[in-house]
């Protein structure tokens, strides 16, 4: 028999105190978790208070939670695997186990464990952090990392048990501008608005815009998202990249800019391809590549199965063609990307009862 | 100068440095030949411009995402294809004359392959005839090498018998895998002729033949040799290159030293090898007078410290009408005047749920 909503609601309550105090610069532990998420990370202190202040979820509506109540299921007990992605990224799945479970098992990342254990220490233990997970039939397991990592957990997990797979993606821009071109500065604004929190390491970040309009309409807007990531930048500086994430930069930029056309945008690249000839996928870092698309239906085809959020700007015309080839990727405008509502994994395309492991 | 005659005069440079003329420098030829690519390249055009400097790298993506070449496709006579290992993307390296390839394989490739002995030898290839227009590199270096070599009918007698490079009793690797009564028909016909066998492989093939083998050993006629290139390269297997030359030694039952590892790729005109015929470290690659390697840092492009690893970027001045300077994925560090192999660079890992660039890259 599930659990009383009531019951789950207030567990969810106790999690979000714990995110309202960290995202509170004036409290203790708000400067705590500023100084700990800093220094373990690889943002600027600029991109760190970015992502606490517009990407961790401290205040949801009601509805939002009862939406997040009902896109998991009732579990008797919830695992959480929590990979290195983005710093905030531990609220949300943890709150989607307690939306399951009264009875939560969360294995940090360990190179990012901070927020994590701060949630465990300010929710006074209201799940448990674990350096190993021991899963058993029945229980719930949700997981977010690489496509190795959730191979071996399918491998080794005991039968019977519930995997909630979440492995990695990409937010993809699709626009339409009108035909006098006076959207593009502002499209390419709310694009850098997206681009720029945790430095492009998430699965919501935009790493990919496609523009359905012609050759004028894509440099236009290549040239503004470049500007827009330049001023941005100046407001946000961009963290340290790891040193194979700065190898993939450069190779990034000088193959492109032999093949097409790249801009610097701050210290990321825009490539661009008029063409339309070229999908794919620039290294993080905040780096775009701008497709120009004479029909988004082959490229959005292509890239379905990686998708996780789209940002759009355009009629309603574009947002139907997306829905209809990317139903699981969550839609927003374009600069509300990073903000998806509290009410589900951001990663929609697992299914919401998880696969069944069996022997 | 119209694009063919600037690049005709080029390619007579090369090759007569290639050849020992010392009125050019390695130095001054690289640049006018970067400076020649630049002037007929956009892509190389753009590149120098951005990096500000003469000879930038191109990066080998680059094969994979446009053209690279000064010369347009009509003019081209050869076109390798690469393997393809990331998406449905698979890059292109085209000549327009191969004579430049042939002359440079044929000055570097004897002198390893072949060791102190000039008399004739039987030669063969594991890998899949690759036709008369190969779309590898490989399959063309090995006919030419077969045809150069050799060049006789594979027959105890073949005087009177045409030589024929695609006959399939040179090519012992097909859809089965690897063709073992060829292959000791080969040496039976190399031993009766008194004469020795040079096998060229991939690493690949030499894995399988070893494993038909199921630990019977097909002998080979003295001084014969296998030359072997290539990686595993998302295979399920891999093979460290000591434990396949042990393997490949006593499957064949040939001295670990007679067997050669080339170092080669699509986007290359030249190639390096190991120098074990004559008694060097095997692991230690040569390059060859007109090819230098130099390991660079991946993120800056900046030469590394003697002896530690960068990436290899390669001045291969046999790439006249392609990239003159190219930047590989392979982690190689300078050791006893040769390149040591240590193994592709992997990518940035993806982290969490951010995807990894080589994880999706597609033509539309």
């Amino acid at each position: 028999m599930s659990e009383p909503l009531r019951a789950r609601l207030a567990r969810l309550e106790r999690l979000l105190g714990a995110a309202r105090r960290i995202a509170d610069p004036a409290d203790a532990l708000g400067r705590r978790a500023r100084a700990a998420l800093g220094a373990a990370g690889l943002l600027s202190p600029e991109g760190v208070e970015l992502a606490i202040e517009r990407c961790l979820e401290a205040n949801p509506t009601r509805g939002e939670l009862r939406a997040l109540c009902d896109a998991v299921p009732s579990a008797r007990r919830a695992h959480v695997l929590l990979s290195a992605n983005v710093l905030t990224g531990a609220h949300r799945a943890v709150a989607v186990a307690l939306a399951a479970s009264a009875h939560v098992s969360v294995r940090p990342s360990r190179r990012e464990p901070v927020l994590a254990e701060l949630l465990w220490e300010a929710t006074g233990e209201l799940f448990h952090l674990t350096d190993e997970l021991a899963p058993a039939a029945g229980d719930h397991v949700w997981a977010y990392g690489r496509e190795e990592t959730l191979h071996e957990l399918r491998e080794n997990l005991p039968p019977g048990t519930f995997l909630h797979a979440h492995g990695p993606g990409i937010g993809v821009a699709v626009l339409q501008p009108r035909d006098d071109g006076r959207d593009i500065p502002s499209a390419a604004r709310a694009l850098a608005e997206d681009v720029v929190p945790f430095d492009q390491r998430g699965c919501l970040s935009p790493r990919l815009a496609l523009v359905a309009g012609n050759r004028a309409a894509a440099e236009a807007f290549a040239r503004e998202l470049g500007a827009a990531l330049a001023a941005a930048e100046k407001r946000v500086p961009r963290g340290r990249l790891e040193r194979e994430e700065a190898a993939d930069v450069t190779r990034y930029r000088d193959a492109l800019t032999y093949a097409l056309r790249v801009s610097p945008a701050g210290q990321g690249w825009v490539s661009l391809d008029v063409e339309g000839k070229l999908l794919l996928v620039p290294p993080v870092g905040r780096n775009v590549h701008v497709l120009r698309v004479d029909a988004l239906e082959p490229a959005l085809t292509e890239l379905a199965p990686a998708i996780t959020a789209i940002g759009l700007a355009g009629p309603s015309a574009v947002q139907e063609c997306v829905a209809r080839i990317v139903p699981r990727a969550r839609l927003s405008a374009l600069g509300r990307m990073q903000s998806p509502p509290l009410d589900g994994p951001v990663d929609r395309r697992a299914p919401r009862e998880g696969e069944l492991v069996e022997s | 100068m119209t694009v063919v005659e600037e690049s005709d005069a080029l390619h007579a440079r090369v090759r007569a440095f290639a050849n020992g003329a010392d009125d050019d420098t390695f130095e001054r030829l690289g640049m006018d030949i970067a400076q020649f690519q630049a002037r007929w390249s956009a892509g190389y055009a753009r590149l120098v411009k951005a990096r500000g400097q003469t000879m930038p790298a191109v990066p080998v993506e680059a094969f994979r995402l446009t053209r690279v070449a000064v010369h347009p496709p009509e003019l081209d006579a050869v076109a390798f294809r690469t393997s393809g290992t990331t998406g449905a993307m698979t890059g292109v390296h085209a000549l327009r004359t191969p004579e430049t390839y042939r002359e440079l394989s044929l000055l570097q490739g004897p002198r390893f392959l072949c060791g102190p002995w000039t008399g004739p030898r039987v030669v063969v290839a594991l890998a899949p005839a690759p036709g008369n227009k190969p779309a590898s590199s490989l399959g063309f270096m090995m006919r030419l090498f077969i045809a150069a070599l050799d060049g006789r009918a594979l027959s105890v007698h073949p005087e009177g018998s045409p030589f024929d490079v695609d006959a399939p009793e040179r090519w012992l690797f097909g859809s089965a895998g690897p063709n073992l009564a060829g292959l000791t028909r080969a040496s039976r016909v190399a031993s009766e002729r008194g004469e020795s066998l040079l096998v060229l492989a991939t690493s690949l093939a030499l894995l399988a033949l070893i494993e038909s083998l199921d630990g019977e050993t097909l002998r080979l006629p003295p001084g014969s040799v296998v030359m072997h290139t290539g990686g595993f390269k998302g295979r399920r297997r891999e093979v460290a290159p000591d434990e396949l030359r042990a393997a490949v030694s006593e499957a064949l039952a040939i001295p670990r030293s007679h067997i050669v590892g080339e170092y080669g790729m699509t986007e290359l005109t030249s190639q390096l090898y190991e120098d074990t015929l004559r008694g060097d470290r095997a692991g230690v690659f040569y390059e060859p007078r007109w090819l230098r390697v130099t390991p660079v840092d991946p993120a800056t492009l900046e030469p590394v410290g003697d002896g530690e690893r960068g990436i290899a970027r390669i001045v291969d001045l046999g790439n006249v009408d392609s990239a003159v300077a190219i930047l590989t994925q392979d982690v190689v560090s300078r050791s006893e005047g040769g390149i040591a192999l240590h193994g592709r660079r992997q990518g940035a890992p993806e982290r969490g749920c951010s995807l990894a660039i080589e994880s999706l890259v597609w033509p539309t």
